[in-house]
């Protein structure tokens, strides 16, 4: 025998590291043995597996289609059944995304190590069919699809290799000796009676007498141990194509995104002035208005003016009553403006999320408790949406749940916050596009937060919004 | 003897009852009062008031239906006047306002009612032709002009009685005010004119109008 696997080498290197920290080689070495045996390595031996054939025919449909597609596309003359097939490659591309993505999320449990696996953004279609052609064919998801599928040609190779070579040879090796006694039994000695599948680039291995058939096992156990290195590589680099190609966004991506989000941000200051000044000119500023009306009448009654008056008593009751008027018309418009300043900037979240929390949990129609646990101030913007969030949610929650409590929970770690409103209402409720849950989610989506409703009917709803710590 | 018929346009329901009431203490007899633009041309059609308080911003848009109600009230209704009241002074409204005629025309902030005489002689003034502007709107359309003044080369002091000129005031009020003498101020309205390339006038539309004039060509 006249190979020499890595994995023996890297076996060699672990006892060296045994000799000086025992206790960390014996983990290492715990983890080489087990390995084999590892939930883990199973499950991503099975998932390279099942990517072979899945990979094998998305190459060829993609590669059929694009191909076609450009070259009618270049001949002019089939340019319009050209666009169709390049259309059909996108859509082929994102529908083979979505079936790699859902395996990789299915089989290899928490695939990226480095967080969830967002998908991409959802195909967003035109207006009529052009702008449907349009869009797909603009699909930047669709392509990357298309190009995964292309470039795991390779991965589904290496796969082959390495689950065919470690794991199937591994176990034919360690039971090499079974198979060699059946084809003596069967052929007769001085033959070589099971072949030797050596993959290996060179180098055979011959086999002569029992003595050479009891040393394979060995091979295989070597093969066995270092099987599930062998396809953790090549998941590593099937992952790295994924974090590539399948999920997060590309900077274009997230440019249209926070250009979204930007114009929101500037309508909804639009809005929130555009109202503020509605509020004002109409609340307030009328009543104020009225009020120096009433004490303008009120004066020319006490100085006895106005075209008929004499100061007399009738003119002084008749003051007394405007200056009333005028008086209740100040208190209303003193609170009018106390409630619209409110409205601009709750004064208690100047001491803290959780403190202006409370007192909009003290104030909900509905009973609500606070659970609060925020250690660190989230920046002013941050706790702002976080308010108003709660705010609408608990007003949602008087109107539409018909809840008898209600809780309002926050936390916060070094980086995130989360603001949850529960009820036990009817439940039902949804993200509708146009509803004003959607209207929400917009306006957290604008410092890259989310909101996620889960409202069963029959209930409870609970509304969950995770936002940045700093905006 | 009754006075003035009045309608009244006004969306702010306080508002609108509480000029109502301030209006008829006064002598005014007021014939209706409405809360929008087509109900105003509606009950100026029934009433043919002597002249309507109006609103510029009323529903359903909340931006200037009541101006442009004012505008057809003073284009199909010559014998009514019009005083636009608002919460702001908007000199593009003004001008709008204005450009058909400065007769049987006012232009005040709301803040105005607070000083009930004043109030009601500038509507008085109105509705018998006259000229109500606020000092507001004048300060504002003189002041937003600055290359006017330079151009024509008016002093300050001209300025200022121009001014006062817009709002409707007589010279010997303007001498009230700037405590000057009557003939001064004729001297500085005559000047103004001069300035101006305009022949003088005894009529207070007339000046209003010389000041249009003014404000226009600047």
């Amino acid at each position: 025998m006249n190979c020499m696997h890595p994995a023996q080498r890297t076996a060699a290197a672990a006892r060296g590291t045994a000799a000086r920290t025992p206790a960390g080689a014996r983990a290492v070495a715990r983890a080489v043995l087990r390995a084999p045996l590892d939930r883990r390595s199973w499950a991503e031996a099975a998932y390279l597996t099942a990517g072979v054939p899945l990979t094998m025919a998305g190459f060829c449909t993609v590669l059929i289609l694009g191909l076609t597609g450009a070259a009618l596309c270049a001949s002019l003359a089939g340019v319009v059944a050209g666009l169709a097939l390049l259309t059909a490659t996108t859509v082929a591309g994102r529908g083979l995304a979505t079936v790699h993505r859902g395996l990789a999320a299915g089989l290899l449990g928490r695939p990226l190590p480095d967080g969830p696996l967002p998908a991409p953004a959802p195909y967003a279609p035109g207006r009529g069919l052009l702008g449907r052609v349009d869009a797909r064919l603009r699909d930047g998801p669709g392509w990357r699809g298309a190009c995964y599928v292309l470039l795991r040609l390779p991965v589904a190779l290496a796969s082959l290799y390495a689950v065919a070579f470690f794991w199937v040879t591994g176990f034919y090796y360690l039971t090499y000796p079974a198979w060699w006694g059946i084809a003596q039994a069967v052929t007769g000695p001085r033959q070589v009676p099971a072949p030797i599948s050596n993959p290996l680039p060179a180098g055979g291995v011959r086999i002569a007498s029992w003595s050479d058939a009891l040393a394979i096992p060995v091979l295989g156990l070597v093969l066995l141990l270092a099987a599930p290195w062998a396809v953790r590589l090549v998941v590593l680099a099937d992952r790295w194509l994924i974090r590539r190609l399948l999920t997060g966004r590309p900077l274009s991506e997230r440019v249209r995104e926070l250009r979204a989000s930007r114009a929101q941000a500037v309508d909804d200051t639009a809005a929130l002035l555009r109202r503020v000044e509605r509020d004002l000119h109409d609340g307030a500023q009328a009543r104020l208005v009225a009020v120096a009306m009433q004490l303008g009448l009120a004066r020319e009654k006490l100085a006895g003016g106005g075209p008929d008056g004499d100061g007399g008593a009738a003119d002084v009751t008749r003051a007394r009553e405007l200056v009333d008027a005028a008086h209740r018309g100040a208190k209303e418009a003193l609170t009018e403006l106390r409630d619209l300043a409110r409205g601009i900037h709750p004064p208690a979240l100047d001491h803290g999320l959780a403190e202006a929390l409370a007192t909009l949990a003290a104030r909900s129609a509905v009973p609500a408790t606070l659970t609060a646990d925020v250690p660190v101030r989230p920046t002013p913007a941050i706790e702002t949406i976080a308010y108003f969030c709660a705010a609408e949610l608990l007003t949602n929650v008087a109107k539409h749940s018909g809840a008898g409590r209600a809780a309002v929970g926050v936390v916060a770690d070094g980086t995130a916050l989360r603001l949850s409103v529960t009820d036990d209402g009817a439940g039902g409720a949804v993200l509708r596009p146009g509803g004003g849950l959607a209207g929400l989610a917009q306006r957290v989506a604008v410092v890259d937060g989310t909101l996620a409703v889960s409202s069963p009917g029959g209930g409870p709803t609970v509304v969950t919004v995770d936002l940045p710590l700093h905006a | 003897m009754t006075g003035p018929r009045v309608v009244i346009a006004e969306d702010t329901a306080i508002l609108r009852e509480g000029l109502a009431q301030l209006l008829a203490d006064r002598g005014f007899e007021v014939r209706a009062t409405v809360g929008d633009g087509d109900a105003l041309l509606a009950a100026v059609a029934e009433h043919r008031p002597d002249v309507t308080v109006v609103d510029v911003r009323m529903p359903p848009t909340f931006t200037d239906e009541g101006l442009r109600a004012a505008i057809t009230v003073r284009r199909e209704y010559p014998g009514t006047a019009v005083l636009m009241f608002s919460q702001y002074v908007e000199t593009r409204y003004a001008a709008r306002l204005l450009a058909g005629g400065a007769a049987g025309v006012g232009y005040l902030l709301k803040d105005r009612v607070a000083d009930v005489a004043e109030f009601s002689s500038a509507l008085a003034r109105v509705a018998a032709g006259g000229t109500a502007l606020d000092p507001e709107v004048i300060s504002q359309m003189v002041g937003t002009s600055p290359r006017a003044a330079s151009v024509s080369g008016l002093t300050r002091r001209e300025r200022e009685v121009l001014s006062m000129m817009a709002e409707g005031r007589s010279n010997a009020a303007i001498a009230a005010t700037l405590v000057v003498s009557p003939g001064a101020v004729e001297k500085h309205v005559a000047s103004i004119f001069a300035k101006l390339g305009l022949p003088p006038s005894e009529s207070d539309n007339r000046r209003v109008l010389a000041v249009l004039h003014y404000l226009r060509s600047s």
